[in-house]
């Protein structure tokens, strides 16, 4: 082993082409990760926010908050199963913003919550026409203290501060009392009215196993006038964002495939190298060097050169993420991203060396010195 | 003919080297399916209705289910000259019984069906009464086949497919369209609460003599608070589309840096090794325009096989779906893709062509040519 990575040392250029096509690898597959950590963020982030444990949905609207409504009645039959600690209802519209000194055709995407129950990070419920904002936003030029127009009939909100990563489905959010949602909501929705004492979801704290809470909470609202409910737990209500299942199903397959073609990579560059070898493999088993450690060796090498190309990926994928301007793509990277796609590289890596193991093994000692000589 | 032979007696290693290229094809095949499939899923619905115009109000960010056109903004529009005929259009989400499942399927209403229907049908007919829908061919199984009835949840409102037609789907649902009227009851069935509702678009057709462009312009220097649109530029950017766009150049952008440095390395190496075995060919009169030649056939053929062997691997999966999203065999895009991989290749072997073509064929005789 020792001796395969002195020749790494002495002769780089000869691993330099493979190094290069694994950093291109390594570097595609941070973008990828990136990519898709971003674009799972910022669906998820209002979300995963919420201090709960559950998220109650009507039964047929299959954990979309814009077809979901929860009645009072249904609130309070969810309010009384045991095991339920505390019940707030959300809901939330999805609309354009008009911002104080952009241009009139210049709006931001948003999405407004009305809460009860705070989120982390995002303080009590505002008074009446007021709403925290999601901090991106701030790269469309909002301000604090400034009145934002939403949609089409322009409901006045004004920001009193700012909440970090709570986006919902790529948009910035804005989180204000029940009755200013309401009402914005109705203004600019009308076929999609709210009536009062009406969310599109109810969250709910546990105490015990929220499993069988949410159990519960179903039976008891199955035969309900105010209607059936699904309740799921936060992971689920964050996957049923709409495009965040196809997106992550997507971008993992084309990741997978992209370590398949490292690997293939990895295969081809040291089955050629180890058939330029083959001689001085004769020379060396015919000194005693055993069949396992030349492959250690190839495999050591293509470990080295796998761990280079994830080092200066992960050096391609930091700039990226430094260098971005904000909101151009929707780019994040993750520490736990740059682990696995490193080690995945690595994996692919070993694995790929490994098909050069039968042309070691195959390497006859006798007449590999004789065509040495 | 030595090429082929080289080839013939080196069968793994050029084998190695033609799979990894079919992989290689494979791979961008189904992506650039992929992005198709999944732009087609996403706004094929407004890219193959009929209308050449489409007018939302600005809060949408060209999002069709997000506009609400009031009715002094429809008063506008109807007074810009060069509209010739105007279609009210209506569109939401809901949850609907299909084939016994609860789903969420996009209602498309529309007021003409000149403005807002799908252009073409695939089979059975158009509406005619509130309550019939037209629905993507790709959806049948699922519940949405003619004659298949689907059921709009809570409130219960029934509409029978009576027409099928393809790629119409609206963001990556499944997608009814249907008359005004069904999707008014639509609404009311899916919210009691509902109010009534307002279109979300508006179908422009111009006057005779006057372009779509040329409405758009005028209907947008109406009033800020209209977004005109072509059908063409309706269904380019519509959000998310561009960034879909974006995302999957960067990675063919990748693909295309990998393939000529594998075909590159990979005839680089074998050029290299077999150095000496080339000059010698050099010495006894073999030019180099012949060495050079048997190279860029190998090239031509190893990735013409790959090329071959990837697009015959896509094939069967260009039949299938992606969970919501339909793969098509784009005929035109793999020529072109073939083309482009073929060219690449060709470039990449330039290191190794430089390298045959560097042989001094007196090296011969003091033992030289070796790497």
């Amino acid at each position: 082993m020792r001796l395969a990575l002195r020749e790494m040392l002495r002769r780089p250029g000869q691993f330099m082409t493979a190094a290069v096509l694994l950093t291109l690898i390594a570097m595609l597959l941070m973008l990828l990760g990136g990519l898709l950590d971003g674009l799972i963020l910022r669906s998820t982030g209002a979300i995963r926010a919420q201090r709960a444990d559950l998220v109650v949905f009507s039964a047929t609207a299959e954990q979309s908050f814009l077809r979901s409504r929860v009645t009072p009645e249904t609130r309070a039959q969810v309010a009384a199963v045991p095991g339920v600690t505390s019940v707030g209802g959300i809901g939330v519209t999805q609309l354009g913003a008009r911002i104080p000194g952009n241009g009139p055709r210049d709006l931001a995407d948003v999405a407004l919550f009305g809460y009860q129950q705070a989120p982390d990070g995002v303080p009590a419920p505002p008074a009446d026409g007021e709403v925290w904002a999601d901090s991106i936003l701030q790269d469309n030029g909002v301000k604090q203290g400034q009145t934002l127009q939403l949609g089409p009939s322009r409901s006045k909100v004004k920001v009193v501060g700012f909440v970090d990563d709570v986006s919902y489905s790529g948009a910035g959010s804005l989180w204000a009392n029940p009755a200013t949602w309401r009402a914005v909501q109705n203004e600019n929705r009308p076929a999609s009215s709210v009536a009062p004492g009406v969310f599109q979801a109810l969250v709910v704290r546990t105490s015990g196993s929220s499993s069988s809470v949410a159990d519960a909470i179903d039976q008891a609202t199955a035969e309900s006038a105010g209607g059936a409910t699904e309740t799921v737990s936060l992971a689920a209500a964050s996957d049923a964002i709409g495009g965040v299942k196809q997106q992550r199903s997507v971008f993992n397959q084309i990741i997978g495939v992209t370590l398949v073609i490292a690997a293939v990579v990895v295969a081809l560059f040291f089955a050629l190298l180890t058939v330029e070898r083959v001689g001085l493999y004769g020379v060396l088993k015919a000194i005693g060097a055993r069949s396992r450690t030349l492959f250690a060796g190839v495999v050591a090498q293509a470990a080295v050169v796998a761990l280079t190309a994830a080092a200066v990926g992960t050096v391609f994928a930091v700039l990226l993420d430094v260098l971005l301007p904000p909101g151009a793509i929707p780019y994040q990277l993750l520490p736990s991203r740059v682990v696995i796609s490193g080690v995945s590289l690595l994996i692919a890596a070993v694995i790929g060396s490994s098909f050069s193991l039968r042309r070691v093994l195959r390497v006859d000692p006798a007449s590999a010195i004789g065509r040495a000589s | 003919m030595i090429a082929r032979k080289e080839m013939l007696r080196a069968k793994v290693r050029f084998g190695l080297l033609v799979g990894a290229i079919a992989l290689l094809v494979f791979l961008i095949l189904f992506q650039q399916a992929l992005r198709d499939g999944l732009i087609t899923s996403f706004i094929g619905a407004i890219e193959h209705q009929d209308a050449p115009v489409l007018v939302y109000s600005t809060d949408a960010r060209r999002n069709l289910q997000s506009s609400t056109i009031t009715p002094e903004l429809e008063a506008q529009v109807r007074e810009v000259d060069g509209v010739g005929a105007i279609g009210r259009i209506g569109q939401g989400t809901y949850s609907v019984t299909a084939d016994g499942e609860i789903t969420g399927a996009a209602v498309i209403g529309y007021e003409k069906r000149s403005l807002g229907a799908p252009e073409t049908l695939t089979a059975g007919r158009y509406p005619t009464a509130d309550g019939e829908g037209i629905a993507n061919e790709s959806d049948a199984s699922a519940g949405f086949d003619l004659g298949d009835v689907v059921t709009v949840q809570p409130g219960g409102y029934r509409i029978r497919i009576v027409g099928q037609s393809k790629d119409t789907n609206l963001q990556a649902s499944p997608t009814i369209f249907a008359k005004y009227g069904t999707w008014e009851q639509a609404v009311q069935a899916a919210n009691p609460d509902a109010q009534t509702p307002l279109p979300n678009a508006l179908g422009v057709r111009p006057a005779p003599g006057v372009t779509p462009q040329q409405v758009v312009t005028r209907i947008n220097a109406v009033d800020d608070s209209l977004e005109a649109l072509t059908r063409g530029d309706a269904a380019t950017k519509a959000p998310g589309v561009a960034q879909v766009g974006r995302s999957f150049l960067v990675i063919f952008f990748l693909y295309a840096l990998v393939i000529p440095l594998v075909i590159g390395l990979f005839f680089l190496i074998v050029t290299l090794q077999k150095a000496r075995s080339l000059t010698v060919l050099r010495a006894i009169g073999a030019r180099s325009s012949t060495l050079v030649r048997g190279l860029l056939a190998q090239v031509l053929v190893v990735v013409g096989l790959g090329v071959v062997i990837g697009t015959l691997l896509f094939l069967p999966l260009s039949f299938m779906r992606i969970g919501s999203i339909p793969l098509s065999f784009d005929a035109p895009a793999v020529g072109a893709w073939a083309v482009g991989i073929l060219v690449l290749g060709l470039l990449s072997s330039w290191f190794s062509a430089r390298r045959v073509l560097r042989i001094e064929p007196a090296a011969a005789l003091s033992g030289g040519g070796a790497t």
